[in-house]
């Protein structure tokens, strides 16, 4: 079981003060027990989550290789942000591994408060889009396969730490 | 350099034959002398018994990619520069066996393998080339791990210079502050003139040495035309290489389009780093004797332009010419100076000379200098 | 740094122990074959040796035992050329030759009273591993410790029957893989998440030790940057082909650094630099 405490107000923390209310007042909590499903690949889901406790997986169907594991989010992780553009259609299955929970925000609520108040739009937009740059950079990393074994270039090659 | 010091205890030899007189009193001493010789086209590094076999009457010209040899008519036997040898083949060796290895039934012995060079009198050194030795000193003997083979041959050996009484097209020591006039380092120190040699003894050993010859105190005509003599190897230096803060601006400058550029022309041939006085760079060989199954290990020079030289997980670090010259010049000027306090680089213009498409270190370093676009 | 024995001494020295890790790799307990008193051979855990199988050749390997059981040395190998794959082939009693110990160690003493997080990164864990007993066998002098572990998967995970120990001792163990297998409950992605996410009490006053590929250590600093942790307080450990293991072939150099001399373990403030420049 993975440990390790985390921070995982820094999505909030990150916003301006009078945002960050503003958010919190739109929020409500949600949990899961061990093994339920957050949202599905391919369904509609209204609600984008900001993590604050437990572990969740992310996992693609690929028809000949079954459920594939993505990878694993933690507290203080953004998980199902389809909502906020508009597509309600999820690109993952999102599974609870531990007792999970987080902070819900609706999608349409969010983006009705983001056009209703451009301040909180900017702020909203901006974490989001550090916090998707942070992921990216995660699956590029990831993408690398780095930990591969590096095969040597010939046998008579004079031998290498 | 600072004015030519007249060395008021200077000794005159003169004729220049007497010389045979100082090859024998220092192999009268055991010493094994090492000096100049023509051999293929070339003036290089070979042992001596007598003067003769010294290049008399011999000069070189050199040019970027050019290395020739002539007579001259003269009566002269130093009248050349730095040739594709230097010291460095005797203080650390091309290939020296520096552990060994006998199979027992049980397992294995390691031991260590007879070292015994000669006691070497270096006749001829240039003052690039003391320079480069105390470069190779700080190197072998100054850092964590002495190099007991480069010691072994070093401290006993007998350093007789010459003062250049000319300069090469290629030779820049002028720039690197390592000459031309050689000022400490040596046992004795000549400088050529017509009749004779002025002498300057640099040591005990040097003055015992000359105690056996017959020499008398040089009269201050022959001092001075020993110093006119210098002053020629100076004013004759058209090379120069600015290095006013170059360890910083090479370092800042690793993504300069030059080093793409002199890629192109580079052939990553290793001429220069065989040639360079100061290169050290090697690597060890397990030599099996099938016989007895005893293995040595040889260590070999080697160069970073070979491209497999430095490498990460079996690949290679450096894997375009341009990234193994940049190392190399690089190294030489700049990191050099954090790893042993001084300039790699000696400015003996070897590596201008014995490159087959004429890179000149001075001209990249140059080009380096100009903002990048 | 040692006086200057000479460095081509080698010790005779025979594989007391084989223990298979995961695919390709095991670990091996090298034993002297004369044993000497005392201190005579002692190492820092970031040390490494280089094992020496006569007529193949060098190979430079960490230690990544314990310093204080110093009989013994423990090299985890990876097969990864001409001289571990022969090493891979040598039977229980065969002997050897080992060069060593060369190189710097991880700074335990710079780092007590400090919270500690070493990352590692595939291979990249047996060369911290002595430094994990060292920190245990000190509990008291330091704050805080964590290892972030990642590996390929599951299966490539080294050392997994020792980390309820280590929890157990002080040391929180988080790993993660970059590629689940069926039934794999724990993290999946890379090591740099699990920082970003870690609880810091006091980036301040936290050091962290880095060893793995070099783009994971440029991108792990990276992020303990952001977390407030500066380069002067990250140390890392790397890798080039080495030689005679003392600084004089010139091999192992990155720009100034000899890497088996001035390294293998390194302040990242010193090699930032050079690092992030393509084929140095």
């Amino acid at each position: 079981m993975p440990t390790g405490s985390t921070s995982s107000h820094r999505f909030l923390e990150s916003l301006p003060e009078r945002q960050r209310v503003q958010l919190e007042a739109i929020a409500t909590r949600r949990h899961w027990p061990p093994g339920a499903l957050l949202f599905q690949e391919g369904h509609e889901h209204e609600n984008i989550y900001l993590l604050l406790c437990g572990h969740v997986r992310l996992d693609m169907l690929v028809p000949d290789r079954g459920r594939t594991a993505l990878l694993t989010v933690g507290p203080g992780d953004l998980v199902g942000w389809s909502p906020l553009t508009g597509a309600q259609t999820m690109t993952a299955t999102a599974m609870a591994l531990e007792p999970t929970q987080a902070l819900a925000f609706n999608g349409t609520r969010l983006r009705d408060a983001c056009t209703e108040d451009h301040e909180l739009g900017y702020y909203v937009m901006r974490q989001i889009v550090i916090t998707l740059s942070e992921r990216l950079l995660s699956t590029r990393l990831q993408l690398l396969d780095l930990f591969r074994g590096h095969e040597p270039r010939a046998s008579s090659a004079p031998d290498l730490c | 350099m600072s004015a030519d010091p007249i060395d008021n205890a200077a000794l005159w030899l003169g004729p220049k034959a007497g010389l045979q007189q100082v090859i024998d009193a220092l192999r009268r001493t055991g010493y094994t002398i090492v000096g100049p010789m023509v051999d293929q086209a070339a003036i290089v590094y070979g042992e001596i018994g007598g003067i003769e076999q010294l290049p008399r009457g011999w000069t070189d010209r050199q040019a970027p990619g050019q290395y020739r040899i002539e007579q001259t008519g003269r009566d002269t036997y130093f009248d050349y520069v730095v040739g594709p040898h230097s010291w460095k083949k005797y203080l650390f060796p091309p290939r020296l066996a520096v552990a060994a290895v006998v199979p027992l039934q049980a397992g294995w012995q390691f031991e260590r393998p007879r070292d015994d060079p000669p006691t070497y009198a270096f006749l001829g050194v240039r003052a690039c080339e003391i320079a480069a030795i105390r470069v190779q000193d700080r190197v072998f003997l100054e850092g964590g791990y002495v190099d007991a083979a480069y010691q072994r041959r070093r401290k006993p050996a007998f350093i007789l210079t010459v003062n250049c009484t000319l300069a090469g097209t290629n030779c820049f020591c002028a720039s690197m502050n390592t000459g031309p006039r050689c000022t400490e380092g040596f046992d004795l120190a000549l400088t050529e003139l017509e009749n004779g040699f002025v002498i300057e003894i640099g040591s005990e050993r040097g003055r015992s040495t000359m105690a056996d010859c017959d020499v008398r105190p040089a009269t201050e005509a022959e001092r001075s035309a020993g110093v006119a003599a210098r002053q020629r190897a100076t004013d004759q230096q058209s090379k120069r290489m600015n290095t006013d803060g170059l360890p910083q601006l090479l370092m800042a400058n690793l993504q300069h389009p030059r080093w793409k550029d002199v890629g192109e022309r580079c052939l990553s041939c290793t001429n220069c780093t065989m040639v360079c006085p100061t290169c050290f760079c090697s690597s060890v060989e397990e030599v099996p004797d099938l016989n007895t199954g005893r293995i040595e290990r040889q260590r070999q020079w080697d160069s970073c332009f070979h491209e497999e030289f430095s490498s990460l997980n079996g690949r290679p670090v450096r894997n375009e010419i341009a990234a193994r010259y940049r190392q190399w010049l690089t190294h030489k000027l700049s990191t050099w100076h954090e790893q042993f306090g001084t300039s790699g680089c000696v400015g003996c213009g070897r590596c201008i000379t014995w490159c087959p498409v004429g890179i000149d270190i001075t001209e990249e370093v140059a080009a380096l200098r100009e903002p990048a676009l | 740094m040692k006086p200057a024995v000479s460095a081509w001494e080698t010790h005779a020295m025979r594989i007391v122990g084989i223990r298979p890790e995961i695919d390709g790799v095991a670990t091996y307990d090298l034993a002297f074959t004369e044993q000497a008193g005392g201190d005579a051979y002692q190492f820092r855990p970031g040390q490494f040796n280089m094992l020496y199988l006569p007529g193949v050749g060098e190979s430079a390997i960490s230690l990544c035992g314990d310093c204080r059981a110093p009989d013994v040395w423990k090299h985890t190998v990876r097969v990864a050329g001409r001289v571990t794959q022969t090493l891979a082939g040598m039977p229980l009693g065969s002997q050897l030759g080992v060069r060593g110990p060369f190189g710097t160690g991880w700074p335990i003493d710079q780092w007590q009273g400090m919270d500690v997080v070493l990352v590692a990164g595939g291979i990249g864990l047996p060369p911290l591993r002595p430094a994990i007993y060292e920190l245990l066998q000190r509990r008291d002098e330091f704050g805080c410790l964590t290892l972030i572990y990642g590996a390929r998967g599951p299966r490539s995970l080294l050392y997994t029957a020792e980390f309820p120990t280590w929890q157990s001792q002080g040391l929180s163990v988080l790993t993660i893989v970059d590629r689940a297998s069926a039934g794999w409950t724990g993290n999946q992605g890379v090591v740099t998440s699990l920082l970003e996410r870690l609880e810091l009490p006091n980036p301040a006053t936290t050091a962290v030790a880095v060893c793995g590929p070099e783009i994971m250590i440029r991108y792990t600093a990276l992020a303990a940057a952001k977390r407030g942790i500066v380069s002067e307080r990250v140390w890392v450990s790397l890798e080039r082909n080495m030689q005679c293991a003392v600084g004089l072939c010139g091999h192992c150099q990155l720009g100034p650094e000899f890497i088996c001399r001035d390294g293998p373990v390194l302040r990242y403030d010193r090699v930032r630099h050079l690092l992030s420049v393509e084929a140095l």
